[in-house]
């Protein structure tokens, strides 16, 4: 157990060095100098009360979606369709909050993202009724869903959510009694944070203290151990894999509701698809989710002060995002060969 | 000089040594046989010699030559080959795949046609039949054992690691790996077999060595030695078998089928033809024949797992076909499959979570939606207690099942399946990998079981633990039950010929 301790902390602080050492060399080759670009990606994030609180914007959609995945992966339900799911929550969400006028203010909030949440959930029913009935590859399936829905949204933006005095393919405003409430101005934290926290405690909660939870890890591990026990196999794929949804669903409407306050396309800015990395990294756990997305979050705004400040393109993020999950994900399989060889 | 010697061989897991100063010695040409109760070290020792673990200290010297395997890559291009307690086979790739799967060969291009002469001709030699171009997956486990020991004779292994090879086979097919065995030894081979029954050591192994806690305590030569003085050695005292009395069985059916029939998709064939059984309250029945003819399926079909095409069954005077698993087996039908890894544990859960696997759902162990983990650990502890079973080092109940040895495995599902509720236990194989304590310790609780007036269904390729504790035996064949035997008038011969298909007048139904 301390050998395991003691491989953990080798390669944290060794995945931390070899990143800053590869984000050092990209900046170079852009042409500026790292350690003044350093220091405004750090000015970034801890140089002003709204450079923080951005970090917490940003992170609010990946923790959302990145337990939504760890929950489908659970049961072995490879769901790569959050990144659609988030935008049909978005979309079901706008359209509550946008035409259910006849409910007053805190509960239409409540509406919109319950509806959010159930149209996520469908939406990733679809991929889990084909699977479990039919066999069809979740991972397909999830992957054109996502398509279909970015092009949903396209179409709804475009005809009957399009905000009727204005030109470009979005939503109206919604309005302000219907949007989440910022409460630490001037930063644009706002009350989904505090959803996705909640999220976090209940997926845990869910994962380790619940029967369901129990039952989806058998699955998850043994489909026909699970059957011959009594396990419905086809009930914990499905219902695992429409939480997964669901929450991804959240993230869309927490999206809307929070921080854009309207609809519009590409609102997601590719959270889905970071999500199936941070549930990686995160091993599954929800609190590791919340951690990771954390991180994510906080490089991202670094790399935005960065350009702003330096012309360092932000792009750097991404590639370094990729380079430290390839880091990560090879140091395990080649520690997880070592330690089963000497059987630690 | 010796082909193979372990010297002063030790290996601990996390602190908890498996292996422990243990010295074995193997000779061209002899079949020398590894004896110790379950967890005492003999896979982790073999798992060493193979390269996939590495010792922590010792020495281990091959044709004279100290080596070290890294990989078991690196073992096998040494010549030594294993056969693995669990096997090691890819399901959805046929037996040829799997037997020439990394087998490497210099050759650019591989041969298929040429390999699957060359296994045909091994397998004839050897008398291990298989059809070449059969999927893993859809063999049983007695003939996944024959292609796994093709694999190893197909690369030419000078030395062989054979770790419980004959638990899944029947008394004839041991009698035919034996003579393989013997052939092998003629031609120079060296041959390590681990085994629990002490009868196929004293009948096929040159020398023995004994290990007991991880520790090499005894090295006999078997001409020289006694069951008895094995047994002593192995478990450190004699062994004192305790008969339970075995009480009459009543005349009410517990379980009853009539006229059951499950089709296979393949070839038409019937996977089960019309099955008439019934097995009483207090009662032993022992379902005899070769691995393979429709005893898993029965298995199935009785625990709920399949559904029977045709016919119905009933337990307790009520209809159970339309039943799920989790009913039935709270009705009080549990099951201990013959594939344990697959059908009955998740080997990356807990001790504790695959204790609670059937009734998690069920209080004490939940209520309402919440587990209660610190009762099922309890029961995890009770079940440890009584079983003796043995977890991995200090995490206890929290190990996870794919780091116990295989007979503590065992264990596990039959503290699980065996409990008060059970009224009807359906076991395949169930002392199968389990040392001869652990063996009589199973067959008491069974015969327990009968005296409380509960039902067993014991499927088994073990004729001798058939014929001890059955109170009839029924025998398969090709999906039939061919004839049903009291206790009293059941013979060997009797049932092999049933076991062939062959009826009492002497034909082929
Ligand atoms: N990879 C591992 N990690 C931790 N503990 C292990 C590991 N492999 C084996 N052990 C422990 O080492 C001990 C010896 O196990 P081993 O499998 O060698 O027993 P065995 O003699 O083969 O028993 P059996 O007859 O039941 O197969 C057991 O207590 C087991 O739990
Ligand atoms: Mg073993």
């Amino acid at each position: 157990m301390n050998h395991m301790k003691k491989w953990k902390a080798i390669e944290v602080t060794e995945i931390a060095f070899l990143s800053i050492a590869m984000a050092a060399i990209l900046i170079l080759l852009s042409g500026a100098d790292p350690l003044t670009a350093g220091r405004m990606f750090f000015n970034g994030i801890f140089g002003n009360a709204s450079g923080f609180g951005e970090v917490f914007v940003k992170a609010t959609p990946l923790i959302l979606t990145g337990l939504g995945c760890s929950v489908a992966f659970r049961t072995g339900f490879f769901n790569i369709g959050a990144e659609g799911q988030f935008y049909i929550g978005a979309l079901a969400s706008a359209w509550v909050a946008l035409n259910a006028t006849g409910v007053p203010g805190v509960f239409r909030i409540i509406l919109a993202i319950g509806c959010g949440f159930l149209f996520g959930g469908l939406w990733a029913l679809i991929a889990a009724i084909l699977k479990a009935k039919l066999g069809i590859s979740e991972i397909i399936c999830t992957i054109m869903l996502n398509y279909i829905s970015m092009n949903l949204l396209g179409i709804a933006v475009r005809t009957f959510l399009m905000d009727p005095a204005g030109s470009i393919p979005q939503s109206e405003k919604i309005d302000a009694s219907v949007t989440l409430l910022r409460f630490l101005k001037p930063t644009r934290v706002h009350t989904g944070i505090f959803i996705a926290l909640g999220a976090v405690f209940f997926v845990w909660f869910l994962m380790e203290k619940t029967t369901s939870g129990y039952e989806f890890k058998a699955v998850g591990f043994n489909k026909r151990a699970a059957a011959c026990s009594g396990i419905s196999v086809v009930k914990n794929i499905i219902l695992s894999a429409v939480l997964s949804g669901g929450l991804a669903g959240i993230a869309g409407a927490v999206e809307v509701l929070g921080v854009q306050k309207k609809l519009l396309e590409g609102i997601s800015g590719g959270c889905g698809y970071t999500a199936i990395l941070i549930t990686l990294l995160a091993f599954n756990h929800p609190g590791g989710v919340l951690l990771v997305s954390v991180l994510f979050a906080a490089l991202e705004v670094g790399a935005n002060s960065m350009q702003r400040q330096m012309g360092v393109p932000s792009a750097i993020v991404d590639f370094l995002i990729g380079f430290i999950v390839l880091l990560i994900l090879g140091r395990e399989l080649l520690t997880g060969k070592m330690r089963a060889k000497e059987g630690k | 000089m010796p082909l193979l010697e372990m010297k002063h061989i030790t290996k601990a897991f996390s602190g908890v040594y498996a292996n422990e100063d243990v010295t074995l010695s193997v000779e061209k040409g002899e079949i020398h046989a590894l004896l110790g109760e379950n967890g005492a070290g003999k896979t982790t020792l073999m798992n060493i010699l193979f390269g996939i673990y590495q010792s922590d200290g010792g020495e281990i010297f091959y044709k004279g030559e100290s080596v070290r395997f890294k990989s078991p890559a690196d073992a096998i291009s040494h010549g030594i080959g294993m056969v693995h307690q669990h096997f090691s086979l890819v399901n959805r790739m046929t037996v040829l795949d799997n037997i020439i799967l990394g087998s490497g060969g210099k050759k650019e291009v591989l041969d298929r046609k040429q390999a699957s002469e060359e296994i045909c001709s091994l397998a004839e030699k050897y008398g291990l039949f298989v059809k070449p171009d059969e999927l893993v997956g859809s063999l049983s486990v007695g003939e996944q054992q024959r292609v796994e020991i093709l694999k190893a004779l197909y690369r030419k292994a000078d030395l062989l690691i054979l770790d419980e090879p004959t638990g899944v086979l029947t008394p004839q097919e041991t009698e035919n790996f034996f003579h393989v065995l013997r052939r092998l030894k003629d031609e120079g081979h060296g041959i390590i077999i681990i085994t629990h029954r002490l009868s196929e050591i004293m009948a096929i192994s040159e020398r023995v060595t004994i290990l007991r806690d991880g520790k090499s305590v005894k090295n006999l030569v078997t001409l020289n030695t006694t069951p008895e003085e094995l047994s002593a050695y192995m478990i450190g005292r004699p062994l004192s078998p305790k008969t339970e009395d075995r009480k009459k069985t009543s005349k009410e059916a517990a379980l009853s089928l009539e006229g059951v029939s499950l089709s296979k998709k393949r070839a038409g064939k019937m996977a089960l033809d019309h099955i008439c059984l019934t097995v009483y309250k207090g009662e032993i029945l022992g379902i005899a024949g070769v691995e393979g003819n429709g005893q898993k399926e029965l298995a199935e079909v009785i625990t709920g797992i399949r559904k029977h095409t045709e016919g119905n069954i009933s337990f307790d005077g009520s209809a159970i076909d339309s039943r799920s698993v989790r009913e039935r087996f709270h009705k009080g039908i549990s099951y201990i499959s013959d594939d344990r890894h697959m059908d009955s544990l998740v080997v990356d859960m807990t001790v504790t979570e695959n204790m609670i696997l059937r009734t998690y759902n069920r209080l004490p162990f939940s209520k309402k939606w919440i587990l209660d983990y610190k009762k099922a650990e309890n029961r995890a502890l009770e079940a440890i207690e009584e079983y003796g079973i043995r977890t991995s080092g200090k995490s206890g109940t929290r190990t996870p099942v794919k780091l116990m040895s295989g007979g503590n495995q065992q264990k596990v599902i039959l503290s699980r399946e065996i409990s008060k509720e059970a009224r009807l236990i359906v076991a395949s194989q169930p002392t199968r990998g389990l040392d001869i304590g652990a063996t009589e310790f199973v067959h008491q609780t069974l015969i327990r079981q009968k005296n409380q007036g509960k039902s067993v269904l014991l499927i088994s390729a073990d004729l001798d633990e058939i014929l001890t504790l059955s109170d009839r035996i029924a025998v398969m064949f090709e999906g039939r039950i061919m004839g049903i035997l009291n206790r009293e008038e059941a013979d060997v011969f009797k049932i092999g010929l049933y076991m062939g298909g062959v009826t009492e007048e002497g034909g082929r139904p």
